[in-house]
């Protein structure tokens, strides 16, 4: 097997492990704090289609950034919905999900003239390598070698993350809402806003992996580019059962999955099994997770539940 | 889950009152809601530079001017009564069916298969084995979340978001390979065309009605969706299956108590629902289409929850809020004609007109509960003899 091939297909892995696990991390803030999200999805298209666009205006950082500040903006819908007027955690994020599609297109037309997608070839970041790493023989470097400078971003951002979750004073009393919003409001801590964060939290990284993906992976918004990406982050997050370095090991998983059809289709055994049937990977192993065949899968006690309590 | 009301077990005293001004209360709601939606609309339409009055006039012109229009917003309308009938069964019964998607995606590789597999038969056997084999497609699909569900806990939402994705990429195999059509060299990847005969034909063609054109795929299934509405009313309300199935949505641990088998409820109302999601591709595929190609129409799956939240779940309500969804997209055709406005705008408006009166209907049901909480309180004891401490 040509190992070019395989560092190749390592190279494309990371990427789409960057998309699953920055949005995949974002959701799991939403459901720490109590408020089931599967409008992930939704939220990536609205962070495709501004990422494109604020990246063809001012760049690919600024793209970025502004993929992210949209994503959070557009989760605010979500937690205006469930958090505020506690409506189905499930029905508001379907809606997100058909919404998004909807005003993804709407600014299509708006900035580049057209519904379904942009002109190609917009801005990239550009790759680093990283030391030593690339430089692995058999063509093996080449995973490391043209890297995007958010895959290692999104590592990094790991450590933050599991800082906040575990060790401060928010990350404490954002789980405490997600696990048991009345003790917590009992002990003076107001759930609302904690659980606003969550969500927000969710569309600002949600919202970013949508604009890498149009900035770093296809090069242009095109509609329908997120082919279910979101859904995958939501499925490493089960698989994680909610906690950071799980869900990292998930998207990991999940993102060489996507790559390894794209990019491995002729190597000896994968050759041998459709495209297709790899892409069903995510949603099969979930299933069998969820359904306890593997391990056990803890979800935050209130995650879905709406609290009655007082809302300030 | 909260936002069902429960209007079938209001109090004994007074009843008729109490459902009158429940059913008031709602409708107020309601048109609360729309107008919201409306307002909301009418922003995002000023901001374009266009009146919003005209929009909407348009959308309304577009939907019932001629009769043709009417057709097309019927035609619309029938895929999304039944997604929104499919949705609304199971939700009866607590659980939330979000993998009708994936399940009438599956039923449309089954229908096009038993299509093109039955050929040899008449046309009067081929299109009824059609419509059974999209139906057990749908329910092998819906089968898989319901078994998890009761006999390992694993929550449905979860699962049958899985099962759309597994859908979606097995239903892309089948076009590719073993269905894929061997005539010629063709650019879009597709099955072979469906015999004639297996087609369900438009209800114009079929009366002779000249004032419809052919491109309007208006057809008997429309009729089949309100025949389904019908039987799912009766299936809730009149039968032994319906009551349990309500009963466990209420509440799955009273109706236990009952002697309801919670877990044979569920499996059975999801396979309902499951059948019923079969038939949501079905106009698209024997209507209009006449062949699966890998460029189907989606999301009927997740615009039925709309649909359904839309109706209150209730088999009345559906086609009616089916309807209105089917003048939106109906509308994106005079949009597109008459205005500048990106056609998306409706799209965006369904979704600001859903959230609204799934937030009307919640605040709604919240008051009615109070007040009713008060009412009875008010009775069990005379204000005078209720503690202090109770008042808070």
């Amino acid at each position: 097997m040509p190992l070019i091939d395989l560092g190749a297909a390592i190279a494309l892995g990371l990427r789409y492990f960057t998309i699953i696990y920055l949005t995949g991390l974002g959701g799991l803030f939403s459901e720490r704090s109590g408020i089931v999200n599967i409008g992930l999805e939704g939220i990536m298209i609205i962070g495709t289609v501004m990422g494109a666009w604020g990246t063809i205006e001012y760049g690919p950082f600024a793209g970025l950034l502004i993929g992210a500040g949209a994503g959070m903006l557009f989760s605010m819908v979500h937690a205006l919905a469930t958090v505020t007027f506690k409506v189905d955690h499930i029905v508001s994020g379907v809606v997100i999900n058909v919404v998004a599609i909807g005003l993804a297109r709407f600014l299509a037309q708006l900035f580049f003239g057209q519904a379904t997608q942009s002109n190609p070839g917009i801005p990239d970041f550009g790759t680093i390598s990283v030391p030593l790493l690339s430089d692995l023989p058999l063509g093996l470097g080449n995973a490391f070698a043209g890297m995007s400078p958010v895959v290692p971003f999104a590592f990094l951002i790991t450590i933050p993350a599991l800082y906040v979750l575990n060790k401060t004073r928010f990350g404490l009393r954002l789980r405490s809402a997600g696990e048991n919003p009345e003790a917590a409001r009992s002990l003076g801590v107001r759930v609302a806003p904690l659980r606003y964060a969550g969500v927000g939290i969710s569309g600002l990284l949600g919202g970013m992996a949508g604009a890498f993906l149009a900035i770093e992976i296809n090069g242009l918004f095109r509609e329908g580019q997120t082919q279910g990406l979101g859904f995958i982050a939501l499925a490493a997050l089960i698989l994680g059962n909610w906690t950071p370095i799980r869900l990292m090991i998930g998207s990991l998983l999940f993102g060489f999955a996507q790559a390894i059809p794209l990019r491995l289709n002729d190597a000896p055994v994968i050759s041998l099994l459709p495209e297709e049937f790899i892409r069903m990977i995510p949603y099969v192993v979930t299933i069998i997770a969820i359904a306890g065949f593997v391990g056990r899968v803890n979800p935050p006690a209130a995650a879905g539940k709406a609290y009655e309590g007082a809302t300030t | 889950m909260s936002s069902e009301a429960p209007a079938t077990g209001a109090a004994t005293r007074a009843p008729r009152r109490d459902l009158l001004s429940s059913a008031l209360a709602r409708t107020i709601g309601l048109l609360g809601a729309f107008l919201l939606a409306g307002l909301l609309g009418s922003i995002i339409i000023l901001a374009y530079g266009e009146n919003p009055l005209d929009v909407y006039r348009i959308v309304f012109e577009f939907s019932f001017n001629r009769p043709q229009d009417i057709a097309s917003v019927l035609e619309n309308a029938t895929p999304l009564i039944f997604s929104g009938l499919a949705v609304a069964v199971a939700f009866k019964a607590g659980l939330f069916n979000i993998g009708v998607e994936g399940q009438y995606i599956v039923a449309m590789a089954a229908a096009a298969a038993a299509a093109l597999g039955l050929s040899f038969l008449p046309g009067f056997l081929l299109v009824p084995a059609v419509l059974i084999a999209a139906m057990l497609g749908g329910m092998v699909w819906a089968s898989v979340p319901a078994v998890l569900k009761v006999k390992t806990g694993a929550h449905e939402v979860v699962t049958t978001i899985m099962m759309n994705g597994i859908a979606i990429s097995l239903v892309a195999w089948l076009i590719l390979n073993p269905m894929r059509s061997t005539a010629g060299q063709m650019i879009d990847l597709r099955t072979d065309l469906l015999p004639k005969k297996s087609l369900i034909p438009t209800i114009a063609e079929t009366l002779g009605i000249e004032s419809i054109p052919g491109s309007v795929y208006f057809t008997w299934l429309f009729p089949l969706a309100l025949v389904a509405c019908f039987l799912v009313w009766v299936l809730l309300f009149r039968t032994r299956l319906g009551y349990e199935v309500r009963a466990v949505g209420s509440s799955s641990g009273s109706a236990e108590a009952g002697g309801i088998s919670t877990g044979a409820t569920q499996i059975k109302i999801f396979l309902i629902s499951g059948a019923l999601a079969g038939f949501v591709g079905l106009n698209h595929l024997l209507g209009d289409k006449g062949y699966l190609g890998s460029n189907y129409e989606i999301l009927l799956g997740f615009n039925g929850i709309t649909v359904a939240f839309l109706g209150r779940n209730h088999p009345a309500g559906i086609p009616l809020a089916a309807i209105l969804i089917g003048m939106l997209s109906r509308g994106q055709d005079g949009i597109a004609v008459l205005t500048d406005l990106p056609t998306e705008i409706l799209i965006i408006l369904q979704g600001v007109l859903i959230l609204s009166v799934v937030i009307a209907y919640e605040l709604v049901s919240r008051r009615i509960t109070r007040r009713r909480q008060q009412e009875v309180r008010a009775e069990e004891e005379p204000p005078s003899a209720r503690p202090a401490e109770a008042t808070a």
